[in-house]
């Protein structure tokens, strides 16, 4: 072999090289897809592919000039894959992009939801109040709410035939035994129960015959009672401001007004000042010592008990706090009622 | 109550003092004024007015113009009425008047004619119901002068709303002593010359003991039974009272004057010359004055003569002993009856009397001789009677040269440190007086004697309201008291625990999407009916049938929620609604209810929990992904809230397993699609579809789920309220899963399946779940294909394949063993 015609041939593989190139670069620009574009890297840089074709004439070339071929190949070979490489990203982001808009949703139609529920607002006032008062250290304790007439009256100082019981037109089931008329009927029980001191709540159910639309013969009330020693009226009125104040806001006052309940001496009613004016929102007082008596309360180093006791009704804060206007509506327990209480 | 201002300003100079500061006084005294009554409210430019002239309209022929003077001016009105004529005195409402029926009087055209008010009706004016043209007034009346004053229709009343424990204020002069005392101004009550004792023909005899332990009596000769005078008709009427005759009305007057309720009688027909109160005879009838008759029960109080009853003392007197126009002897009676007796007896006879509110509260034991002076000089002043025989008849408590009244000792400084004030000695001790106690200072004591009628001040503490209130509420300050001791340990407490749990249970069920709902506690038998229920519990005087039986079940109360929710609810969708209950249900713990001890009643009150569910699985979603709910979803919840709640030993069994422990309950399901909750060795209850029959019966328009459990049993069997959960450590290991599938009669449940991978699967077996269920063709009839997919894990080690196929093997084995299946 001559060395022109050596010359020759690399200068022609070389060529062919850089045609092959072109022509690869040509359609991987084209490919309009990710198989055709596969295609192109088969056809130009695959085991068969034209870049391995021309470099089966190898053998025709000198030696000397082999290392020449070959790295214009691997030039050819790496221009080759990048252009690939471009090619893909961009048809990958063309695709992605096209699944982003074909896939787009009208997010504007109804969700899936789940059904929500709803405690009754004289479960979430009640259990308002008790945080309240919880924060004061108070428990919570129960009672029936058929219970005998010594607890419901004789225990709260109202006697067979004191004038008093008509406040409260009672349902009787049995001989003696009443639906209760107020919470105070659970003082008593509180107090053989646990002693003194005491500090508790008794929230609950309570019935006076009485049905109108601004009375249910179902209704609810909580009582609260502080027995300890030397309890004065101050913090009876210090408690009960201290409840308004976490209820209706900061800036509620309250005021008593002097009212009886047969177990507390003095007595009061209580308002509270908000908005434009002054609500009646609960009775109260000092225990009566009758209270003490009856539970069998023993002075305590020398101490003897005194305390408050109040006592609410639930509906009356509930309408209050939630603008309420028909009490009847509490007990109705239509779902469009309930349900904006979720 | 009802009080006048006027009636007040007798007994009271109020000069300067106007109705609503009295209002507010009395109020903060703890004499609560509910509301204030203008009586000339609408009638402030109403004044008197002479028609000058009367002309036709020009352009109506049924108006009138006239023209009309109030003396100081002269107005052209416009006037619809027929009814008057020039020179009558008519009530003229001025431009800017207010009427009582809301009219607003302006300047106005009418028919082309300027008028400048209005000539006003009774109607208009609210005088009467109705009335026939405007009201033409006597042609003596002064001209421009405040209708109201015309018509004495300008005093103020006050309704007070009165606490039992101040019977002393329910008269004027009780709440004219408060007033009194907080204007610091003198009382001036008109007092009569006392009675002295004069020969009585007619006897007086205390047969009551200390039930009735006085009765003055005063016989009066010389009457003359007619209308009362215009001052005492008005005073009565200014308070709501009707007008009877001049004797009675002047008892009327005695009972709102001083609160001490009397009677008249006709001595005529007072029989064999005496009078008296005893007990009466059981089963002995009396007539009263109202019509009707009552049969006594040996238990009450009554007056009787020679022969007979004739009164029912303290509440009514006797039909055959009243005062009538043909009377002209009286025989008056002042008496002090047992406050309880006379309570008892007004409600045994459903006779509550403005006397027996009275005598319940208590009378001035000391005030009879003043009430009976007062009582019958104001007769003989009506009627033109005599005084001619006067009689004291008391027992020994009552002897007027006697009386005793209650000392109350206390510590000098024992009102501060309770009230947690700082009132001086001075204001203490002026307090008390204004309100006619007498105060003396022993030492460190104060010793204090409240007037006879105030019964309600026997204790310190009673005193230390008195101070309390004529001081101020408003001088008590606010303090925070201090905690003596750590609050008790609150789990140990059951209320705590009963509490918590409950919170806990309808906490969950919110958060499943229910409503909680606060039905009254009872209802009626009809309505219970409705689902073969009955209850055991009965209020004995009930206000309607209505309610009339205590609940033995919540359900009855959630479907009818449910019932009306759907009536209410429009359009084309069933609403979906989830409503539950938490609250006592009631049944008899003992044969029957009545007090047995202090604490026993005989009924029983036990927790209850029911909810119930219909509509769509979602509350929101388009048609084709929603469904309605079925048993499954119901399902859900009860397992939600059983996990939530932490209860122990729960399994489901079928109704029928479990029909005589639920009772008549079980028949409110569908047997075929519900199931009942036993806990431990307990039925908690059931739950499931609405039984087909009650679908119908109340007319759903949707299937209903509906559940109840008994919430004692669910709460004994629970993780203890405030417990901590403990924590289980975490596999390192990984699982391996195996799926089955078993061919099996149509009739093995899936629980078995579930009961074989337990008991043979330990201790490798995880968890296990069904995850398909198939029955049709493809398995044949009577068969059904179930799958389950069971998870392998240890905690120590990573399983062998080896051992997992062992278990398995061992799995199909039990599976064909125990529920002969065949493994697909």
């Amino acid at each position: 072999m001559s060395q022109s015609s050596g010359g020759n041939n690399l200068e022609s593989l070389i060529a062919t090289i850089a045609e092959v190139e072109a022509k690869a670069l040509n359609q991987v620009s084209n490919a309009g897809a990710l198989d055709a574009l596969d295609a192109v890297r088969i056809d130009i840089l695959g085991k068969k592919g034209r870049l391995s074709e021309v470099l089966r004439a190898l053998g025709s070339v000198s030696a000397e000039d082999r290392p020449k071929i070959g790295a214009r190949a691997n030039v050819c070979k790496a221009k080759v894959e990048e252009a690939l490489e471009a090619r893909k990203s961009q048809l990958e982001s063309q695709l992605l992009e096209e699944k982003l808009r074909t896939e787009k949703i009208d997010f504007t139609l109804p969700s899936r939801r789940l059904h929500t529920g709803s405690l009754h607002v004289i479960t979430q006032t009640t259990r308002e109040i008790v945080r309240v008062f919880s924060r004061l250290g108070f428990d919570v304790t129960t009672g029936p709410e058929a219970d005998t007439e010594f607890y419901n009256f004789e225990a709260v100082n109202m006697p067979e035939d004191h004038p008093a019981r008509d406040m409260q037109d009672t349902f009787f089931l049995g001989p003696g035994v009443v639906l209760r008329t107020h919470t105070s009927s659970v003082q008593m029980r509180a107090m053989q129960e646990k002693g003194w001191p005491l500090r508790v709540l008794c929230p609950g159910a309570v019935f006076r015959s009485d049905w109108d639309a601004t009375h249910t013969p179902m209704f609810h009330q909580i009582e609260g009672v502080w027995i300890d020693k030397g309890v004065r009226m101050s913090d009876l009125k210090g408690v009960l401001s201290f409840f308004a104040k976490e209820m209706f806001g900061s800036k509620a006052e309250i005021r008593l007004r002097p009212s009886y309940f047969p177990f507390v001496e003095p007595g009061c009613e209580v308002d509270v000042r908000w908005k434009s004016g002054w609500l009646e929102i609960l009775g109260a007082g000092m225990m009566h010592p009758k209270l003490f008596e009856l539970a069998g309360f023993q002075q305590k180093g020398g101490h003897a008990p005194t305390g408050f006791a109040f006592g609410m009704g639930i509906e009356r804060i509930a309408m209050l706090l939630h603008d309420i206007s028909d009490l009847r509506l509490l007990y109705r327990n239509d779902l469009r009622f309930l349900k904006q209480f979720e | 109550m009802i009080v006048s201002y006027r009636w007040l300003s007798e007994f009271v100079d109020l000069k300067g003092v106007t109705p609503e500061q009295v209002a507010d006084a009395l109020t903060f005294r703890g004499l609560e004024v509910e509301t204030i009554e203008k009586q000339d409210r609408g009638f402030e430019q109403v004044v008197t007015a002479r028609i000058l002239e009367r002309n036709q309209h020009p352009q109506a022929d049924r108006l009138s113009l006239c023209k009309v003077t109030t003396g100081s001016a002269t107005l052209d009105i416009v006037c619809g009425a027929q009814n008057m004529k020039a020179g009558d005195i008519v009530a003229l409402a001025q431009i800017g008047a207010l009427l009582p029926n809301g009219l607003k009087i302006e300047k106005s055209k009418i028919r082309g004619v300027e008028s400048f008010g209005m000539l006003c009706s009774e109607e208009e004016l609210k005088l009467k119901d109705e009335s026939d043209g405007i009201l033409i007034l006597p042609s003596n009346t002064e001209l421009g002068r405040p209708l109201a004053d015309v018509l004495g229709r300008n005093d103020t009343l006050f309704h007070l709303k009165l606490t039992a424990n101040r019977g002393d204020c329910l008269s004027v002069r009780g709440i004219a002593r408060e007033v009194a005392s907080h204007f610091k101004k003198p009382l001036c009550v008109p007092q009569a010359t006392l009675l002295t004792d004069k020969a009585m023909p007619i006897k007086i005899e205390l047969e009551a003991g200390e039930a009735a332990p006085q009765f003055y009596g005063a016989l009066i000769e010389g009457v003359k039974i007619g209308p009362s005078p215009d001052w005492l008709k008005k005073k009565l009427e200014s308070i709501g009272s009707r007008s009877i005759n001049n004797v009675v009305d002047v008892t009327n007057l005695l009972l709102f004057e001083r609160g001490h309720p009397v009677h008249a009688y006709d001595a005529e027909q007072i029989r064999g010359g005496k009078i008296g109160v005893r007990i009466s005879k059981k089963g002995e009838t009396l007539p009263l004055l109202d019509g009707s008759a009552v049969e006594c029960t040996g238990e009450e109080l009554v007056i009787f003569d020679g022969e007979r009853s004739v009164g029912l003392a303290g509440v009514m007197g006797g039909g055959n002993s009243e005062v009538t126009d043909k009377t002209t002897r009286i025989l008056l009676e002042v008496a002090e009856f047992k406050p309880s007796l006379i309570r008892k007896t007004a409600s045994r006879f459903s006779k509550k009397t403005d006397a027996s509110h009275r005598f319940e509260r208590g009378v001035d034991p000391e005030g009879v001789h003043d009430v009976i002076s007062r009582l019958a000089d104001l007769v003989c002043q009506v009627s033109g009677g005599k005084v001619v025989g006067f009689q004291k008849a008391f027992l020994p408590s009552r002897d007027p040269k006697k009386f005793t009244r209650p000392e109350i000792r206390v510590e000098a400084n024992y009102f501060s440190s309770f009230l947690g004030a700082t009132f001086t000695d001075a204001e203490i001790d002026s307090a008390l007086r204004s309100i006619e106690c007498q105060v003396k200072r022993e030492g460190s004591q104060l010793v204090v004697v409240p007037p006879s009628y105030r019964l309600d001040l026997r204790i310190r503490e009673d005193l230390t309201e008195e101070v309390a209130r004529i001081i101020g509420y408003d001088r008590i300050p606010e303090t925070i008291p201090s905690l003596s001791g750590a609050p008790e340990p609150e789990r140990a407490d059951p209320a705590y625990s009963r509490r918590k749990k409950i919170e806990q249970a309808k906490d969950v069920l919110v958060a499943r999407g229910f409503s909680e709902t606060v039905n009254f506690a009872f209802t009626s038998a009809k309505w219970l009916s409705e689902f073969g229920l009955s209850s055991a519990v009965k209020i004995i005087n009930p206000l309607s049938e209505e309610i009339e039986y205590m609940a033995p079940s919540l359900l009855p109360g959630l479907i009818r929620n449910a019932i009306e929710n759907a009536n209410h609810h429009f359009g084309s969708d069933i609403l979906s609604q989830r409503l539950f209950e938490l609250r006592p249900v009631y049944a008899l713990s003992a044969e029957k209810v009545g007090a047995t001890s202090r604490s026993e009643t005989g009924v029983k009150e036990t927790d209850t929990l029911a909810f119930v569910m219909c509509g769509e699985r979602l509350a929101e979603g388009l048609k084709t992904e929603q469904s309605e709910v079925d048993f499954y979803d119901f399902k859900g919840v009860v397992l939600d809230l059983l996990t939530s709640l932490g209860v122990k030993g729960a399994r489901l069994s079928a109704l029928s397993d479990d029909a005589k422990h639920l009772g008549s309950r079980s028949t409110l399901f569908h047997s075929g699609r519900a199931a009942s909750l036993r806990v431990g060795s307990q039925v908690a209850g059931a739950f499931g579809l609405i039984h087909p029959k009650l679908e119908r019966a109340l007319k759903l328009r949707a299937p209903l789920y509906i559940a109840e459990f008994d919430f004692s049993v669910l709460a004994s069997l629970s993780r203890e309220a405030g417990a901590f959960k403990k924590f289980s450590a975490l596999s390192e290991f990984p699982p391996m899963e195996r799926d089955f599938a078993l061919l099996v009669s149509q009739e093995t449940t899936s629980d078995r399946v579930i009961a074989v991978v337990n008991k043979v699967g330990k201790p490798l077996v995880q968890s296990s779940r069904i995850f398909d269920v198939y029955q049709g063709a493809q398995v044949g009839e009577g068969k059904k294909s179930i799958a389950v997919r069971v998870v392998f894990q240890a905690a120590d080690r990573s399983l062998a394949e080896a051992e997992v196929e062992a278990m398995s093997q061992k799995l199909s084995e039990a599976f064909k063993k125990e529920l002969q299946a065949s493994i697909r």
